[in-house]
């Protein structure tokens, strides 16, 4: 999340971040997170399978201003 | 994201032992609020508690900062000890007293905690209740004459043969008072891996592919000596298996049969009227007889008010005749409305979990501690039990 927070402020405003992560708490904390912060809106979140069958979890994070 | 250095830390075990005793200390928790209305620590006198999401901190840190409390020290916590870190270190650059719980909500409901049932301790006997505190699950040992047997014994089965070590015993037998719904049972792998009978009633374990031995209404097992005496009842009704087991005659196991503010759901076989009417057979017939000076020992608890001041959750049959709302009905149908009134919800994750406690489906150890924590959500969301 930390990580994000600083890459998505490397983008220009419009472009999307896409994340992925291994933990399944990561679903709530970036809805609950895209609510807080003005700047972001999170746009899709996906839960896929990895090549060892494991979840990973893709957020999709657009820079609004 | 490791701990950082520099910032207090308190391991689960010692935050579980300053609860106990009275300590009430602060807690800032800074999972995401879906997380923290889900489960939670917990204490009695219930904590002082506060929710700030982590990532607030980053978005509004002089807001989240004015919700924290200043007078005390402040335990934070997080899913997994990371995103606490960085807030207690954030805490502390403030000014405020911050301190970090290692290895967060992961490490709360993996934490077991051994307490002595027996009143008077001897060399070469030991009985323990241990509680998974997270979960609200109990499991016992009985060690005796270098032998010990494990009961219930959840899925972190290493920890119970160092517990056995700690009284130079070996685990000779393992026993499941029925086939758990709620978590993954550590019996099988226990028993398997030590090359040890694991006992549970037939009536429970059809179609089961694991090994197994019967463990039959009066069936008696003996431990080290004859000092301990361990006779197997059947007590049907939470499942048509269910069976209590009786410790010198003193003891009472009720696995979920019977707890010490209520009874153990009889709708996991989808039968729910037919198991209510024989758990309803088990309490007002077969321990009718039992003296109420027994002290019955369950598998799961409801609240942490349940838990005495030594320690241990339990209490005696007549107080529990006295108190307990399932005794206080006096006919078969009251009895049949209270408990079918009082059922919570049945998540499908059940099915799951009775399925691979049967052996008929494997999973990976990553997939088993997701499906238990699954599990833990509803189990601390909502009484997992009656009422």
């Amino acid at each position: 999340m930390i990580k994000a927070r600083q890459e998505i402020f490397k983008l220009n405003v419009g472009e999307v971040l896409k994340v992925l992560a291994t933990d399944r708490n990561s679903l709530g904390d970036f809805q609950g997170w895209a609510k807080s912060a003005k700047v972001v809106r999170l746009l899709r979140q996906d839960t896929e399978l990895d090549a060892q069958g494991r979840e990973v979890y893709i957020h999709y994070l657009a820079r609004l201003a | 994201m490791d701990d950082c250095p520099g910032i207090d830390g308190i391991s689960a075990e010692a935050l579980y032992g300053e609860i106990q005793r009275g300590a009430a200390p602060f807690i800032l928790d800074v999972r995401n609020e879906d997380e923290f209305t889900s489960w939670r620590i917990e204490g009695f006198p219930p904590l002082s508690m506060v929710n700030v999401p982590y990532y607030a901190f980053l978005e509004d840190e002089a807001g989240s900062l004015a919700q924290v409390p200043r007078q005390a020290q402040v335990t934070v916590v997080c899913a997994k000890g990371g995103a606490s870190a960085f807030v207690a270190a954030m805490l502390t650059q403030h000014g405020i007293e911050a301190r970090n719980l290692h290895g967060g909500m992961l490490a709360w409901g993996n934490l077991q905690v051994a307490t002595s049932v027996s009143a008077a301790p001897r060399s070469g006997f030991a009985f323990v209740q241990i509680n998974r505190v997270g979960k609200r699950c109990l499991s016992y040992v009985i060690a005796c004459d270098g032998q010990a047997l494990v009961v219930d014994p959840t899925r972190h089965v290493d920890w119970y043969t160092s517990l056995a070590k700690e009284y130079h015993a070996q685990i000779t037998q393992v026993i499941d008072t029925h086939l758990h719904a709620d978590h993954l049972s550590g019996g099988p792998p226990l028993a398997g891996g030590l090359g040890v009978p694991y006992y549970i009633c037939l009536d429970d374990v059809a179609g089961a592919r694991i090994s197994h031995e019967p463990l039959p209404d009066g069936a008696r097992l003996a431990l080290g000596s004859t000092i301990v005496d361990i006779i197997a009842i059947h007590t049907p009704g939470h499942t048509p298996g269910s069976t209590s087991l009786l410790i010198n005659g003193r003891y009472r196991l009720t696995g979920d049969t019977l707890f010490v503010n209520s009874v153990g759901r009889p709708d996991l076989g989808a039968r729910a009227e037919e198991w209510a009417r024989l758990l309803y057979r088990t309490l007002f017939g077969r321990m009718a007889r039992l003296s109420g000076e027994v002290v019955i020992l369950p598998a799961h608890y409801a609240s942490p008010e349940e838990i005495r001041s030594n320690g241990v959750i339990g209490t005696t049959l007549s107080e529990a005749r006295a108190r307990n709302p399932a005794f206080q009905m006096h006919t078969e149908q009251e009895f049949l409305r209270y408990v079918l009134a009082h059922l919570p919800p049945q998540p499908p994750v059940y099915q799951e979990i009775r399925r691979a406690n049967l052996g008929q489906v494997m999973f990976d150890a990553e997939h088993a501690a997701e499906m238990e924590r699954r599990k833990l959500w509803m189990s601390a969301a909502k009484s997992a039990r009656i009422p």
